[in-house]
């Protein structure tokens, strides 16, 4: 008897559908599951057997043949496992032939017979788009936010068995007694002082740009990175749509809801390998960090202390806004829209005021070879933080709370795309001058810096871009990028190289 | 072998393992360098007090196998073609200001014109990590002392040492640079000096006692200092830690009764740390070069014409900035000092630095221009 099942498998982000086809014949009695399956796939034939037998179904003598079409392409995880157990069923003649048509089975079974959630449910339910599909109780949410049709659960094998024999109706879990609200963020009016990088999170925020942040260690690098997400909006719906999709697939726990609608803050050790950041792996290549940041920020703490070939993976995801990852089987385009945050010391001594370095100069030298060239160059934002006074710390009054920052944000954001379809950090050099002209008074200002070589022709370019988004943060500007607005640009693009000696006054 | 010059045996003996300038000044004082040599080599016995140091253990030993592998007509070789002269202690040529030193350095390597030597000379030396107001007196030091014809002797290394010579390069016919350094003569070092090493060089005169292709070990700073702080009349430390090497220099210049001056600095500067501490145990204080020169003896008549300065005067709120920048500040710390909002401070600040008032490194904000008074 043959019998043949919707289930789905992961690649990247994205789920492909899978159909479960199982022959049982006459025959020596055996169990294969042929269609490359991975190691865990591989496992479910164990998993099956024992969970089919302690729900109290009778396990065939036969020879039993699993095919998981198409058979070219690499079938991961245990998700496969209840479509499985289904088709044996079926082909057991256990349950009638057609009552599955309408249903896709994405759980994974214990050897009780109860279902589990597996990672990847959003984009596993995503490729089963005409069907009902029937997951885990723990995987409801992720799946309703994602089908278009109505999401079955099952508590064991058993429900869902009875269920499509018709001897009981699908269970109904209890509805969450009002979603648990989420977690509030870290707010802004914690940080005492630093006027200047509070500045700057609003900037970088309001503008999409990049922020490297320069200063000893105790200065709240990390603390001001911390109070990023708050500053942004809410992410749109299709945005929200893809980092659910992104964070069920790399298996990382979803809010109550199910949908992520915050901007994710993601902030790897300086350890991680490349794979863990840019996403990879042998099949199924999971997501890494870059597009768990989708819509997001990436904070990277210790920037010199990441390995150099980490960081040259970040550069191209940065220009493109995805990932490609491709590895001999396969290979998966996955979102990498981020913010990128990144902190680190002016040298290994921490710095502070000048003439206060304990480093020698091999050391500060080889620190600072490590942050040099193209990286820097991708930060808008070069932003000097520095150790607050005792007085600010004890006696400075609170800074303004996030919520106030975040509205001005908005209308800046919002204004910037009004203008050009894009946040500010994207507009291209060709149209800086008309959609961010400088009045007298600024050319004349950056024509200076460039003539005294302290600006290079990419830098100038990005000056111009954050002057246009501070004078979107500024109510009394106008179109034109004022003179103020191009000093404070200035002031976020801290020069690393002065530190080392030897330089002529 | 014999035709060479003793003072090539004298540089092979400069650059064997364990050798001190203690020892070397032993074997000279006994034996010509040749001999020295041979008894090095164990072709002649140890005469008088030397005989003393081959008992040493193992130094016979080490410096047989050392003198194999430096024979003096390849070290001479190397001088020469460096362009590296060679003085030996009581010979022809050697600076009459170190004959008679407590710790003599018995062979000198010279590149340039030792005759800078009879000259006034004026040591200044400094941290090297230091801050910008530091270098800027650095540098008009130098300019100012090496247009009245006071030499200035320095040491070369990064930050005060380098930029005192600077500024004297900057006089195009000023009094020559002396450098005393610590690595062989064709070793650069720091590397990114090698423009202002070879300008020494040329104008001036430079100074080591270790032979060519000896690498800079920190040992060796100390000991150069020793000769930097001989050389001087006048010793000046610009910026120094509480524990940096300039106070080496300067505790050498006072063994040998030679003047210390000190530029002092902000209390909160970890860079003036050093000479704050110096003014303290009573060293004379040094704010321009008059003072230089009257502890010289010398003339201040020719300096005393301040240049015009042309800076146009900072007004209202800029002048307030600037009275606040007496140390290193930051623009979170005008913010905060003076009320005013991040972009009223960064717009007076941008004017100042545009005017030439304040400079900026790293965030933070220094005054520049040394005389910058502003009333």
């Amino acid at each position: 008897m043959f019998a043949a099942v919707s289930s789905a498998t992961l690649l990247g982000v994205e789920g492909h559908r899978v159909t479960v086809e199982v022959h049982v014949s006459v025959g020596l009695p055996c169990f294969t599951i042929v269609g490359l399956p991975d190691e865990v796939c591989r496992e479910s034939r164990d998993r099956v057997r024992a969970a089919v037998m302690s729900s109290g179904y009778p396990w065939p003598t036969k020879k039993v043949t699993v095919n998981l079409a198409p058979s070219n392409q690499r079938k991961v995880g245990g998700g496969l496992d209840l479509a499985i157990a289904i088709g044996l069923l079926i082909a057991d003649e256990f349950i009638p032939p057609g009552a599955t048509e309408k249903f896709g089975f994405i759980a994974e079974l214990g050897l009780d017979g109860s279902l589990r959630p597996v990672a990847g449910v959003a984009p596993l339910v995503a490729a089963l788009d005409d069907v009902h599909p029937v997951v885990a109780v723990g995987s409801r949410h992720e799946a309703e936010v994602i089908s278009s049709e109505s999401v079955f659960v099952g508590h064991t094998l058993r429900d869902v068995v009875e269920a499509l024999k018709g001897e009981a109706p699908w269970p109904t879990p209890a509805q969450d007694t009002m979603a648990e609200p989420l977690a509030p963020l870290p707010d802004l009016a914690d940080v005492r002082g630093q006027p200047l990088a509070r500045q700057a999170l609003e900037v970088a925020a309001a503008g999409g740009h990049h922020v490297l942040f320069v200063g000893p260690p105790g200065s709240g690098k990390t603390m001001l990175a911390q109070r990023m997400p708050g500053l942004l909006p809410p992410l749109s719906p299709s945005t929200s749509l893809t980092a659910t999709m992104v964070h069920s697939a790399a298996g990382v726990k979803l809010p109550p809801g199910g949908l992520i609608t915050r901007a994710p803050y993601r902030a790897p050790h300086h350890t991680s390998s490349i794979v863990a950041l840019v996403g990879g792996g042998t099949s199924s290549l999971r997501p890494g960090e870059i597009s768990l940041a989708h819509g997001g920020i990436l904070f990277l703490d210790e920037l010199g202390e990441f390995s150099p070939s980490v960081l040259d993976g970040l550069r191209q995801p940065l220009e493109e806004g995805v990932i490609r990852v491709a590895r001999a089987r396969a290979s998966a385009t996955l979102p990498a829209q981020f913010l990128l945050v990144a902190a680190t010391n002016p040298c290994p001594c921490g710095g502070g005021a000048p003439g206060s370095c304990a480093c020698d100069d091999g050391a500060r030298a080889r620190y600072l070879r490590r942050l040099s060239g193209p990286l820097l160059d991708r930060f808008d934002l070069r932003v000097p933080v520095h150790r607050p006074e005792v007085d600010e710390l004890l006696a400075g009054a609170p800074g303004e709370p996030s919520a106030v920052v975040a509205a001005r944000i908005a209308l800046a954001r919002q204004s910037a795309i009004q203008r050009f379809g894009s946040l500010n950090a994207g507009i291209p050099a060709p149209l800086l001058d008309s959609l961010a002209p400088l009045s007298p008074a600024a050319q004349k200002l950056l024509r200076t810096e460039l003539e005294r070589d302290r600006l290079t022709g990419r830098g100038y370019h990005r000056v111009r871009r954050v002057a246009r988004t501070i004078a979107d943060l500024d109510p009394l500007a106008g179109e034109i990028v004022g003179e103020e607005h191009v000093v404070m640009a200035l002031q976020f693009r801290v020069r690393l190289s002065p530190l080392l000696g030897g330089r002529a006054t | 072998m014999t035709d060479l010059a003793q003072e090539a045996y004298a540089a092979a003996l400069a650059g064997l393992d364990r050798m001190t300038w203690s020892r070397l000044d032993v074997l000279l004082s006994h034996a010509s360098p040749r001999d020295a040599f041979a008894m090095v080599c164990g072709d002649e016995s140890p005469r008088g007090l030397a005989a003393h140091l081959f008992d040493v253990d193992g130094l016979a030993a080490a410096w047989r196998q050392s003198a194999a592998q430096r024979s003096p007509d390849r070290v001479w070789e190397q001088c020469c073609e460096s362009g590296i002269s060679v003085v030996v202690r009581g010979g022809e040529g050697y600076p009459v200001v170190l004959a008679n030193d407590p710790a003599p350095a018995p062979v000198l390597f010279i590149r340039g014109n030792l005759d800078q030597l009879a000259g006034r000379r004026v040591g200044v030396v400094g941290t090297r990590n230091a801050t910008g107001s530091g270098r800027e007196t650095a540098t008009t030091l130098g300019r100012d002392l090496a247009q009245v014809g006071v030499h200035i002797v320095s040491g070369l290394a990064r930050g005060i040492d380098g930029c005192a010579h600077r500024g004297v390069l900057a006089v195009a016919d000023g009094a020559g640079p002396i450098a005393v350094v610590a690595s062989g003569l064709d070793v650069v070092y720091p590397r990114e000096h090698r423009g202002l090493w070879e300008a020494v060089a040329e104008r001036g005169a430079l100074i080591s006692e270790s032979p060519p292709g000896t690498q800079p070990e920190a040992y060796r700073f100390p000991l150069r200092n020793r000769i930097l702080a001989a050389l001087s009349e006048v010793l000046v430390v610009v910026e120094s830690r509480d524990r940096g090497g300039s106070l080496i220099t300067a505790n050498e210049a006072r063994e040998r009764g030679i003047i210390v001056m000190a530029v002092p600095g902000a209390l909160r500067n970890r860079a003036a740390e050093g000479t704050n501490a110096l003014v303290r145990d009573g060293c004379p204080i040094v704010l321009d070069s008059r003072d230089v020169l009257i502890a010289l003896g010398l003339d201040t008549s020719r300096v005393g014409a301040v240049e015009y300065d042309y800076r146009p005067r900072p007004k209202g709120a800029d002048r307030d900035l600037l009275t606040l920048c007496t140390e290193p500040r930051t623009l979170d710390q005008f913010t905060i000092l003076t009320g005013r909002t991040l972009v009223e401070c960064a717009m007076s600040l941008a004017r100042l630095e545009a005017n030439g008032w304040v400079q900026q490194v790293n965030g933070w904000f220094e005054r520049a221009g040394s005389d910058a008074v502003c009333g």
